[in-house]
């Protein structure tokens, strides 16, 4: 009887059953994706882990390893075509493995992906390409930009509307007197932390960074006068300020001893509203990053990688995490900057954030992301920073770079990506 | 009446005595600044001038450790793997360093086998990270703990033979005579007569194998993924691309060290006692 | 016989099991040209090539210079500081122990954790270091941004994490020479730093020797220390070859170039090693 009772409970359930499997096509098939551990993007995606795997039956596990051991990582794993990962997170330092990733233009077409992006982010470059395929999908974008003290500019009767880096000069000269006599900086950046130093470079330069064969080149009249005027910021800076890391000198903006401060927005926006962490709440705004040049723009992807063996469940997490709310979501809880436009068109959140949002927006829209493998990088930021502590002049600094990118091929890849941001040289 | 110390034995007395605070206020002043990071709220981590007493005591960092569950995971997998590597490096280097001193093998042979140790013992690691990668993977062990502790008997076990090589080279052929007269096995021998004697040596070199198991980071960083993530790498994440997380950081840093302090008391006796015996030659 | 071999054997077994794969096949790359930006596979075998690239290359050769220097550095006053302190902290009163086992703490700090926290202290105006510095009247330095000045921090680092280790091998060496010897030369009327000279440093030479070699090799190849508290910089100032070689293999992926360096740096190695051999062979 009980027998009878059961079979019938079961034959009456099968077709809920198959209803579920239908809802689920990806149940119990097992994913892996990584994450930079930085307390903010790895955290975002464990905050939603649980729920992933509830409505999509998915078994997702997430790996998080510091900045060097993610990128080591995925490039053992894929050289070695090991396939332990489905979905990578990375920018294009990993460009010389773009070639083993999947193709994601049909499934972006097949379901609509992609609408309100942020137009600069959504393009080459910012997002992973190759050959003339999209490969990545960005879920982060940051900006570098200039924050400044609202309250001292008021003080000195300033405004912070630079379009050129000779406005922003300016400007610091005149807080250079306003500020005489006190401890207050005119400006701070994180000359110690050298792989930084390229960003304001970037800035002031106006030229291209592959040349029309394809080789990184720069054009060497506007190098030079931008190297020249990147060391010449260093004098606005506290004293010992060529040693700071991004850390220390975020600290020193955060203790009210700069006025202005060319950072990464997205890593002291936090702590510049915390009144644990800050001296200048409320008194602080981002302002437009001066040109002619860009600011520099990272913008983490996820890639799926050409080993997974459930690219489809793969796609389901890309589309799971990256999207406009959880967008905003991270960017509220964790201060990831979003990618999506209706971030910062978020009626409430332009309030909250009216001194972050209008800079922040400008800068990104202007923003670009170098063409640079990490070896062309290192031999550039080595050379800047050996010219901002004085051991080489400008002049040298740009022929042993030039010299040492004479042996770094530029990833096919990376031509691309520099060709769409208009960062290749004309014919 | 007691003579009185000569002006200069009283110097000297002076001088050694400020000599030895110096040397322990240069380790205690960075060590306890460590702690005091680990318990400041962020705000005060970069202050002109440092600051050396934190106005507010937070325990918000360690709170942020206790809270994660992955802390327990990394604890037990750098113990795991600790106690692995120590253990087996001492069984096998201890027996092997035995087997060499009294093989009475050709001195050429003998050198040819201590410097293959010693060689892979120095070769820079990072360059084998990916054929060891590849091994790993082979075997399916990417990812476990146990590809960490063969990794590590690659570096630990010439460490320790070397070591234990010279503790039995030192050790006079005497001792062992009266044994052997009595017919016992080679094994008897070891195990009786020369394993008590030497006891101090294995367990100084147990003590350093185990701290460079604990701090490693190269080997585990390259087999490791999730599951099988140590505190080294832990305390490594903490160094993002955009900055550092100094109050986390501080506190993952003291938890670390807090049990490795632990066994330096407590084994300092053996430590001392054990270099004391195995590195001098007579 | 067959029991000692056997006595012998799981050691060699696991330690060549483990290696020769992996140093073979590095063996194997050092001649052949593989870079990652421009081929996913080996392109073929170009002889010597690599090695002459690499000892020709000025990053190269900048960065054996900085190792040079700041390994010459660290294991000379570590050398120095850990003989001396050996002396100062003989004897087993209760003081002694307890300021050895103090002595012996940063050994044990895993050396990334080391190397931020120097970091921090390091800190040009809002570092301890400075700090204090600044109470007994002197001006500190631009610790981690002046290229000398950032040597000397990478020396400071690691002669204060590594001491230790001198202060430990050469205290129990000091403790084992022979208590009549010395007391037979004390009855001669030597003074104390003649029986120094021309006793003890005697009897002592071939164990320290033993460790300036194997501090000194294991200076050159710390990596993690460097990496937190500098990452080699500011601009190539403590660049360093293991350094360079971590920076070709494992961020630049030219594992042709990683190779060869290394297998310059194990002809170095292999060199030092061979000497204490030599000396070693002297002592049996």
């Amino acid at each position: 009887m009980k027998k009878a009772l059961l079979l019938l409970l079961i034959i009456a359930l099968l077709p809920l059953g198959s209803a579920l499997a239908q809802d689920m096509p990806h149940a119990g098939v097992e994913i892996v994706a990584t994450y930079m551990q930085s307390g903010t993007y790895d955290v975002g995606a464990e905050n939603i882990e649980d729920a992933f795997e509830a409505e999509t039956g998915i078994e997702l596990e997430l790996v998080a390893s510091p900045w060097a051991v993610l990128n080591q990582n995925h490039i053992t794993d894929l050289t070695t075509g090991t396939g332990e990962f489905d979905v990578m997170s990375g920018e294009f330092w990993i460009a010389s493995v773009y070639d083993r990733m999947l193709p994601l233009d049909d499934l972006v077409a097949r379901d609509g992906f992609g609408g309100d992006y942020i137009p600069t982010i959504w393009q080459p470059g910012p997002s992973g390409y190759f050959d003339g395929k999209r490969i990545g999908i960005p879920y982060s974008a940051d900006a570098y930009g200039i924050v400044y003290r609202t309250d001292i500019f008021e003080e000195a009767g300033l405004s912070a509307d630079w379009e050129t880096w000779d406005d922003y000069i300016a400007t610091l000269d005149k807080l250079a007197m306003h500020l005489e006599g006190t401890d207050i900086a005119p400006s701070v950046f994180s000359w110690g932390a050298a792989e930084q130093t390229p960003s304001i470079f970037l800035g002031m330069y106006d030229g291209y960074l592959v040349d029309a064969d394809g080789n990184y080149a720069l054009d060497e009249a506007s190098a030079l006068a931008a190297l020249e005027k990147m060391a010449s910021l260093l004098a606005y800076n506290p004293e010992g300020a060529a040693g700071l890391s991004i850390d220390e000198s975020n600290a020193v903006f955060l203790t009210g001893n700069s006025a202005t401060m060319i950072c990464w927005v997205s890593f002291m926006r936090a702590s510049a509203q915390n009144p644990d962490a800050s001296l200048v709440v409320d008194n602080w705004a981002v302002a437009p990053f001066p040109g002619p040049g860009f600011p520099f723009l990272s913008a983490w992807n996820l890639f799926i990688s050409e080993y997974s063996e459930n690219p489809e469940a793969a796609w389901e997490w890309v589309k799971y995490y990256i999207n406009p709310e959880q967008s905003t979501q991270r960017f509220v809880e964790l201060g990831v900057g979003s990618p999506y436009l209706s971030t910062y068109e978020d009626p409430d959140l332009m309030d909250a954030y009216s001194h972050d949002f209008p800079g922040m927006v400008h800068n990104l829209g202007r923003a670009q992301s170098v063409p640079w493998v990490f070896e062309a990088f290192e031999i550039f930021f080595r050379n800047t920073s050996e010219l901002v502590i004085g051991s080489i002049s400008a002049e040298e600094a740009l022929a042993n770079t030039l010299a040492g990118w004479s042996e770094v091929t530029v990833p096919p890849a990376l031509v691309q990506s520099a060709a769409a941001q208009g960062q290749q040289q004309e014919m | 009446m007691r003579r009185r110390k000569s002006l200069r034995q009283r110097l000297f007395s002076v001088i050694h005595a400020f000599v030895l605070a110096l040397a322990c206020l240069v380790v205690i002043v960075p060590l306890g600044y460590l702690i005091i990071n680990s318990i400041k709220l962020p705000r005060e981590f970069l202050t002109i001038p440092p600051t050396i007493l934190p106005t507010e005591v937070t325990f918000e960092h360690y709170q942020e450790l206790i809270d994660d569950k992955k802390t327990v995971r990394y604890f037990q997998n750098s113990l795991t793997v600790a106690v692995w590597t120590t253990g087996v490096t001492i069984l096998t280097g201890t027996l092997a360093a035995y087997g060499l001193a009294r093989a009475r093998l050709s001195a050429k042979i003998l050198a040819l086998v201590t410097f293959t140790f010693l060689f892979i013992r120095f070769y820079p690691r990072v360059t084998t990270v990916i054929p060891f990668f590849l091994v790993m993977r082979q075997f399916d062990l990417l990812d476990t703990v146990w590809a960490i502790v063969i990794g590590q008997l690659g570096i630990t076990i010439p460490f320790v033979t070397w070591l234990m090589l010279v503790v039995f080279q030192d050790l006079p052929s005497e001792i062992e005579e009266a044994a052997v007269v009595d017919g016992a096995s080679v094994w008897q021998r070891f195990s009786r007569v020369v394993l008590p004697i030497v006891m101090p040596s294995v367990s100084a070199a147990a003590i350093l194998t185990a701290f460079l198991s604990w701090n490693e980071f190269l080997i585990a960083s390259s087999v490791a993924r999730r599951k099988a993530s140590v505190l080294s790498i832990a305390v490594a994440s903490f160094v993002s691309d955009k900055g550092i997380q100094w109050g986390p950081m501080a506190a993952m840093s003291v938890v670390m060290i807090v049990p490795m302090i632990v066994f330096a008391l407590f084994a300092q006796k053996y430590l001392i006692r054990g270099i004391t015996f195995g590195a001098v030659k007579g | 016989m067959p029991w000692l071999i056997a006595f012998v054997l799981p050691a060699f077994v696991i330690v060549v099991a483990v290696q020769f794969y992996p140093l073979a096949y590095s063996a194997l790359l050092s001649v052949q040209e593989w870079s990652l930006t421009k081929s996913q596979a080996p392109e073929g075998f170009v002889g010597l090539e690599n090695f002459v690239k690499e000892l020709g290359d000025e990053t190269f050769r900048r960065s054996v210079r900085n190792s040079v220097w700041i390994t010459g550095g660290a294991v000379v006053l570590e050398m120095l500081l850990g003989v001396c302190l050996a002396y100062l902290t003989m004897g087993s009163s209760w003081r002694m122990r307890a300021v050895r086992t103090l002595l012996i703490l940063p050994m044990v700090i895993a050396p990334v954790a080391a190397g931020t926290l120097w970091r921090i202290l390091l800190n040009y105006r809002a570092g301890l270091v400075n700090h204090l510095l600044g109470l007994i009247g002197v001006q500190g330095p631009e610790w981690l941004a002046s290229p000398d000045w950032a040597i000397v921090s990478v020396i400071l680092l690691d002669t204060w994490q590594w001491t230790p280790f001198v202060l430990l091998v050469a205290g129990a060496a000091i403790a084992s020479i022979p208590g009549d010897l010395l007391e037979v030369a004390a009855i001669d009327g030597a003074s104390r730093w003649k029986t120094f000279a021309y006793i003890e440093l005697p009897l002592l030479t071939p164990l320290l020797l033993l460790t300036l070699v194997f501090r000194m090799l294991e200076s050159l190849l710390s990596l993690d220390s460097i990496y937190s508290l500098t990452f080699g910089g500011p601009g190539f100032s403590t660049y360093t070859m293991t350094f360079y070689i971590y920076t070709q293999g494992l961020r630049n992926f030219n594992f042709g170039a990683a190779a060869a360096s290394s297998w310059i740096f194990m002809a170095f190695a292999s060199v030092s090693i061979a000497l204490v051999f030599w000396f070693q062979r002297k002592d049996w």
